[in-house]
């Protein structure tokens, strides 16, 4: 593979541009710095890198002569969708293009009988149940970003949630997909059956989750869910972090199969409260919340088991929300939790290591000591039903060496989940931020493998490239605060 | 025939390294499968048996690929748990066999179908080389998934030695309802119905049965509370469907045996949507079939394979033969083969595993 070429910007003759204005009309092709400025960053914003130029087709066959183009005349490129990876997985090549799905947007069928919607990759997550809640229906997966970000992003990192134990991630909710490969082959897997692909290798499965390596998602067939009858969600407070993850254990052998359980400490409840005024029990150390969702009759008969539960499990106050309007507001702060921190600190890292459920009390144990070796803070958020941490690391980036100490504190956490025999991520991906923890998960040979893998189907890295693998060109670290859009209380980090 | 068991990872190995064509077998529980590997030499995965590891409290079971459904079965029960995806032919087939066919039952319909519990495997290529793919917890998006990739790769791809899988607690009850259509248009409005509702069916399915249609489903909760979600539901497909009778059923049997009286030469799962039922069943209402997971699969028995694949073919769709001797066991459609040719080149690129 020879030097990647690049865009020099600005320069309007490049043979490259010249052959994307043959494609794009001149609004839709982006090339002057200011234009170029809200894509310089992602949902991790540590990193910043400037594209060469950035188009946005508003259709599949301008995505693949795109594609086409950037195979035929080596120029990397990364598909974005509304920017929210935590990873840094739609991060831009520097001076390489960045292909902007947003106005791919449509939503071309709603089959409400057979329960699927067919989208382009960059419809809205929520976008989807608001077309199809008339219909008793809703799409199941919600990353806590699911007000912004789009389809295409979700399968490129198979976006979870809170919601994710008992109807998994997105690959679980994509039936068939069109996608146009990095080398600009397009081709079609799975169907509008439940069964998926149904017969062969499940296509779905791979592609859901390659990070943007193996292509770009053009039209996907999504299964939708029916909107469960009733709801139940309880928050418990707890003196101490470990009864809370122990009354998460309790719950699971019980037998229940709560939709979500979710654990707060200390700090993320302050910050939530102060940030929403959640109303949460102002000196919990701990805070629990499951949620019971379904037909209302079996939810009910779930519920009066689940309160046994909890009571035995030493919570010193119990609350069930009595309105959706007191559901909304336990969620609001939980799902603030993130944005609320970044209002304690000028700073913060966000991690979403995996470990077995039954080890998270040591987990968390351990978190807490790493960070005194450090002498940062750490709050813990965390998707206890799956044992998906979410440690977030408060640092000042205006002090000098205070980023790579965080760091190095993410960096210690991630090799404790693998130790534990967990992941290094349960959602946000790998990205451009985990890639170096990746030889921690996996053998070299495995590595290799996934290398071959991205090179059959991307000879010449083009899709993405940097992301995923260790090793390979990185942009300089840079810090400073929230995400402009979470500063407006539009995203939030999960 | 040439057929070998080798008992560790290194074996097998050392005879996927050895032989030139290679086919695995398990069970050997979907016969056409494997009366299409001709020459090649037989990989049994009997050495890869047994339970490895299984912690009831994460929700994860671990098994060797030749370890037999009925094995695993009995050791979730014993926990209070199951296989949601509800492996096909559980008293005949093993783990492995079952993913790499991907064969799911009735239950399939309420959480979902193997890809979507599957969490990781340990598996030796064409090359021979030993590796992981995905991970052992409930939650892990690191690195490329190749372990869903290997749901359905009939043994082509990779051999799978170990398996990992997300389980669920069972239900503690269920409680099953057989109602009579008298056509099939009738059945499919139900479905319909039914998607758009609030109920959380166990299984649902449909076939033909004298003078009519049958649609059987299933409910599962609580003891105190299933009667009343039973009569709940019994009384709404009475009073929105075209039901003519309804009744519960003392068993489950008719509803999670989907090829109970599905006899035939040949016997071919379809996948489908619900939608494309109507035209495929007007020109198979001459072979017995059954519906299932809602209308999203379909069983057929023939002992016409020919014309099967003609209609297959016809009408968009693919089948997989597991029962009867086949010259191949994918009917109908060709499969997709950009993507997973690139799959092959890496992980078998000297065409062994058949």
């Amino acid at each position: 593979m020879g030097r990647p070429t690049t865009i020099e910007n600005l320069k309007m003759n490049h043979p490259f541009i010249e052959a994307l204005q043959e494609i794009y009309p001149a609004e839709r092709l982006l090339t002057r710095d200011v234009q170029l400025l809200p894509y310089e960053s992602d949902g991790l914003t540590a990193f910043q890198t400037k594209p060469g130029a950035v188009v946005l087709p508003v259709d599949e066959d301008e995505i693949i002569s795109t594609v086409r183009l950037c195979h035929r005349m080596d120029v990397p490129f990364v598909a974005r969708g509304s920017g929210t990876s935590l990873s840094g997985g739609s991060l831009p090549i520097a001076d390489g293009l960045v292909i902007g799905l947003n106005r791919m947007n449509r939503i071309k069928r709603i089959d409400a009988g057979g329960r699927i919607a067919v989208v382009e990759p960059g419809v809205i997550n929520l976008h989807i149940t608001h077309a199809v809640e008339q219909y008793g229906l809703y799409y199941a997966p919600d990353p806590s970003s699911q007000s912004i970000c789009t389809i295409g992003g979700n399968i490129a990192f198979n976006s979870g949630g809170a919601h994710c134990l008992k109807y998994g991630m997105t690959s679980n909710h994509v039936l068939g997909m069109k996608v146009v490969l990095a080398d600009g082959t397009v081709t079609q897997f799975g169907s509008e059956s439940l069964d998926g692909v149904g017969i062969g290798p499940d296509l779905i499965g791979l592609f859901v989750g390659s990070e943007g390596l193996f292509g770009i998602a053009l039209e996907i067939t999504l299964r939708l869910m029916p909107a469960p009858e009733r709801y139940r969600t309880v928050l418990a407070a707890y003196d101490n972090l470990g009864r809370a993850g122990d009354a998460v254990s309790m719950v699971v052998a019980s037998g229940l199969l709560p939709g979500a359980m979710e654990i707060m400490d200390r700090l993320s409840i302050k910050a939530a409260e102060a940030a929403v005024a959640a109303g949460y029990p102002p000196d919990a150390e701990a805070l629990l919340i499951v949620e019971l969702e379904g037909e209302a009759l079996q939810v009910e008969a779930e519920f009066a088991q689940l309160q046994g539960v909890i009571e035995a499990s030493g919570a010193f106050e119990i609350r069930a929300a009595q309105s959706e309007e007191e559901r909304a507001r336990i969620w609001k702060g939980r799902k603030s939790a993130f944005s609320a921190v970044g209002r304690l600190s000028p700073d913060f890292i966000v991690q979403d290591g995996v470990v077995p459920r039954s080890r998270l009390g040591e987990a968390l144990q351990r978190i807490g000591e790493i960070k005194d070796k450090y002498g940062l803070d750490v709050a813990n958020v965390f998707h206890a039903g799956d044992g998906n941490l979410h440690p977030l690391i408060l640092y000042d980036g205006r002090e000098p060496g205070a980023l790579e100490r965080a760091e190095a504190l993410a960096g210690e956490i991630l090799a404790m989940c693998v130790e534990l025999g967990g992941s290094i991520t349960g959602e946000h991906g790998i990205g451009m931020e985990k890639r170096d923890y990746m030889p921690a998960m996996f053998s070299d040979l495995e590595l290799e493998i996934m290398m071959e893998l991205r090179r059959a189907i991307d000879p010449v890295e083009i899709a993405n490239r940097g992301k995923m693998f260790p090793g390979l060109e990185a942009p300089a670290l840079q810090q400073h605060g929230l995400h402009p859009l979470e500063k407006q209380g539009v995203i939030s980090r999960e | 025939m040439n057929a070998s068991a080798p008992a560790s990872v290194g074996e097998l190995q050392a005879f996927v390294k050895a032989k030139e064509r290679i086919h695995v077998v398990g069970n050997g529980s979907k016969p056409t499968l494997h009366q299409c590997a001709g020459d090649a030499a037989l990989a049994r995965t009997g050495g890869f048996r047994g339970i490895i590891e299984y912690q009831p409290q994460e929700y994860t079971l671990t098994a060797g690929a030749g370890t037999p459904v009925s094995v695993i079965n009995a050791e979730l029960k014993r926990n209070g748990q199951y296989l949601p995806f509800d492996p096909l032919l559980p008293d005949a087939s093993t783990i492995g066999g079952t993913v790499a066919a991907n064969l799911s039952g009735a239950r399939r319909y309420r959480y979902g179908g193997i890809r979507d519990f599957i969490l990781g495997a340990r598996v030796v290529d064409g090359l021979g080389r030993a590796f992981r793919v995905g991970g052992k917890v409930v939650k892990n998006a690191a690195g490329f998934d190749l372990s869903k990739f290997l749901v359905g790769s009939l043994g082509r791809y990779a051999i799978m030695t170990e398996l990992t899988f997300k389980v669920f607690p069972e239900p503690p009850q269920h409680r099953a309802l057989r109602l009579r259509y008298a056509a099939l248009p009738d059945i499919l409005d139900a479905v319909y119905y039914l998607n758009q509702n609030i109920f959380e069916l166990d299984s649902l399915e449909f076939a033909p049965a004298d003078a009519g249609w049958s649609l059987l489903l299933c409910l599962t909760g609580f003891a105190d509370t299933l009667p009343r979600r039973m009569g709940a539901l019994q009384e709404s497909l009475r009073a929105d469907t075209a039901a003519l009778e309804a009744g519960e059923l003392d068993g489950m049997a008719d509803v999670w045996q989907p090829l109970a009286g599905l006899s035939g030469a040949y016997l071919v799962k379809v996948a489908l949507a619900p939608k494309q039922i109507p035209a495929l069943d007007a020109r198979i209402s001459h072979m017995k079939r059954r519906y299932s997971i809602g209308g999203n699969l379909a069983w057929v028995a023939t002992d016409d394979l020919k014309r099967l694949d003609a209609v297959l073919l016809e009408q968009g769709l693919r089948g997989l033969c597991i029962r009867g001797a086949a010259s191949s066991p994918l009917l109908g459609m060709p499969l997709e083969d950009s993507l997973s040719a690139r799959v092959k080149r890496v992980l078998d690129p000297m065409n062994k595993l058949v």
